[in-house]
């Protein structure tokens, strides 16, 4: 609420400003109705107000700093003659009036240029954050697993036990072994989920073929896209160089990514799976500052996993990555598939982004780096693990 | 031929009472339990085992530790060694046969049969 306020309040303090500038020339042109060419600066401020309005997109800011060099220029000329000792043409009180817009210009363009950092910088904060509450969560869950497992590892013994020991049981009672050996198994499973989750491991790269990983990844999943009939559209791009990988963890990314494919479709659908080398253009988390990830021209692979069923809603899309969000029913999920998969691309130093495709449908997109000197690994690795 | 004896070492005396009662029903093994880490030097030493499988958390002994001074035993150098342990996952290891310290581990919980399946393959008993 107050950062879409402090948005609406720029362009307005800057209206306010040229109007100002705009009050200052007509009162000198009152002041001194002799200097004619006032009213040339009359007009520039005119022109400057939706200049200034301007500056205030990112797209339009060229145009302003044009309009800023133009009025430069129109100082300059109006300079000249006197520095050259030619009488002055334009009387002194002009410049006074010219001065101001080109200072408001400019600094109308600064401005634009100060709300984008102080956005990107609350985003990078609100990243801190949360990383450091991802980081708390991990080492709690990481140290409650851990005392679990014991606990399961006699429940496991002891069915085992049993079983072996009622030789003699009937049906129902063999079937509640069986069952309590399978919730052993449940259970290890995803506190096998919470500790992968919890930053316990390193990567363990190794020179990998991505599409590979990702025919591996489906594989995996291939029992339980038949059992829902959603067939899958391939689209591997067969020119991706080898990666330095850790193959498991990658892995895991992608079948978390096709899983929650094939959930949010339930039954009958289809799931599009694309790999390909693209060439970053500077855009959004592209560029040359030290808050963006890329820099523009990097070459990167881009993996998407596309689904056919009915997208998120639009207010679970800022959760997704958070751990234990989940919209899935209890006993499903742990809501930590997406948070283990974002850590695990952000320790290759890619990034991952999901979203709503146009029309229909859910998309999860991966990015990975093609060009990576090894420390900038180690860097990764230390920053993704706080 | 003789039964395999194994040396369990856990401070969780539940499961190493449960585990060593699966292992000599149904694994045709010899176990000895040792629920005290501290002990569990002398105890390898007076049990002469095939194969030790060994905590690694304890609250009086470290099973790293352990398992580096039973390898400089001249006694003990040949046994096998094998970590049980909570510390790690299974899936943590991509289901794939990795070492902690250049010892072989397995990741509670771990299924009996599968410990059993370990000793079968591990340990040849001659004579």
């Amino acid at each position: 609420m107050v950062d879409r306020l402090a948005a609406e309040l720029v362009p307005l303090r800057a209206l306010a400003l040229s109007l100002l500038t705009l009050a200052a020339a007509i009162t000198a042109a009152v002041v001194s109705p002799e200097t004619l060419l006032d009213q040339e600066a009359l007009a520039s401020g005119l022109a400057l107000i939706p200049a200034l309005l301007l500056a205030h997109h990112r797209r339009w800011s060229v145009v302003s700093t044009l309009l800023g060099v133009g009025l430069v220029a129109l100082t300059i000329v109006h300079l000249a003659p006197p520095l050259f000792g030619v009488s002055p043409e334009v009387p002194i009180p002009t410049m006074f009036v010219v001065a101001p817009y080109i200072a408001v210009v400019l600094s109308a363009g600064w401005l634009g240029e100060v709300r984008r950092y102080q956005a990107e910088l609350k985003a990078t904060q609100l990243q801190l954050i949360q990383s450091d509450k991802l980081d708390s969560i991990g080492r709690m869950t990481a140290g409650i697993a851990h005392e679990v497992k014991n606990p399961l590892m006699m429940i496991l013994v002891g069915t085992k036990i049993l079983s072996k020991r009622l030789v003699n049981a009937d049906d129902t009672t063999r079937q509640i072994l069986q069952d309590m050996s399978d919730a052993v198994a449940r259970a290890d499973r995803i506190i096998g989920g919470l500790l992968s989750y919890s930053r316990d491991g390193g990567l363990d790269l190794e020179p990998a073929d991505l599409n590979a990983t990702i025919e591996t990844s489906l594989l995996f999943v291939k029992h339980e896209l038949d059992k829902v009939q959603i067939a899958v559209v391939k689209d591997l791009d067969p020119s991706i160089p080898t990666l330095k990988l850790d193959g498991f963890k990658m892995q895991q990314v992608f079948i978390n990514l096709l899983m929650n494919a094939i959930h949010a479709i339930g039954q009958d659908g289809d799931i599009r799976v694309s790999s390909s080398v693209q060439t970053l253009a500077a855009g959004r988390g592209v560029g040359y500052r030290r808050t963006d990830r890329y820099v523009p021209g990097e070459r990167v692979a881009v993996i998407r996993i596309e689904d056919s069923g009915p997208g998120i809603p639009e207010e679970h899309l800022s959760k997704l990555f958070d751990p234990f969000f989940t919209t899935k029913p209890v006993g499903r999920g742990t809501g930590l598939g997406l948070a283990v998969c974002r850590q695990i691309v952000e320790m290759h130093r890619g990034s991952i982004e999901v979203g709503n495709r146009e029309g229909r449908g859910a998309q999860a997109t991966v990015i990975l780096r093609l060009e990576h000197p090894e420390d900038d690994y180690e860097k990764a690795t230390d920053s993704a693990r706080g | 031929m003789r039964k395999r004896r194994i040396l369990l070492v856990d401070d969780e005396v539940a499961i190493a009472r449960a585990l060593a009662m699966y292992l000599t029903e149904n694994g045709d093994c010899e176990v000895c339990v040792e629920n005290a880490g501290s002990a569990a030097l002398a105890a390898a030493r007076q049990f002469r085992p095939d194969l030790i499988l060994l905590d690694i958390v304890m609250p009086d002994a470290d099973g790293g530790t352990l398992a580096a001074q039973m390898k400089a035993e001249p006694v003990l150098k040949h046994t096998h060694i094998v970590f049980l342990t909570a510390l790690v996952s299974r899936n943590a290891t991509g289901g794939g046969s990795k070492t902690i310290g250049g010892l072989p581990f397995l990741a509670k919980p771990v299924d009996p049969d599968a410990v059993l399946e370990y000793i079968d393959q591990h340990v040849v008993v001659r004579g």
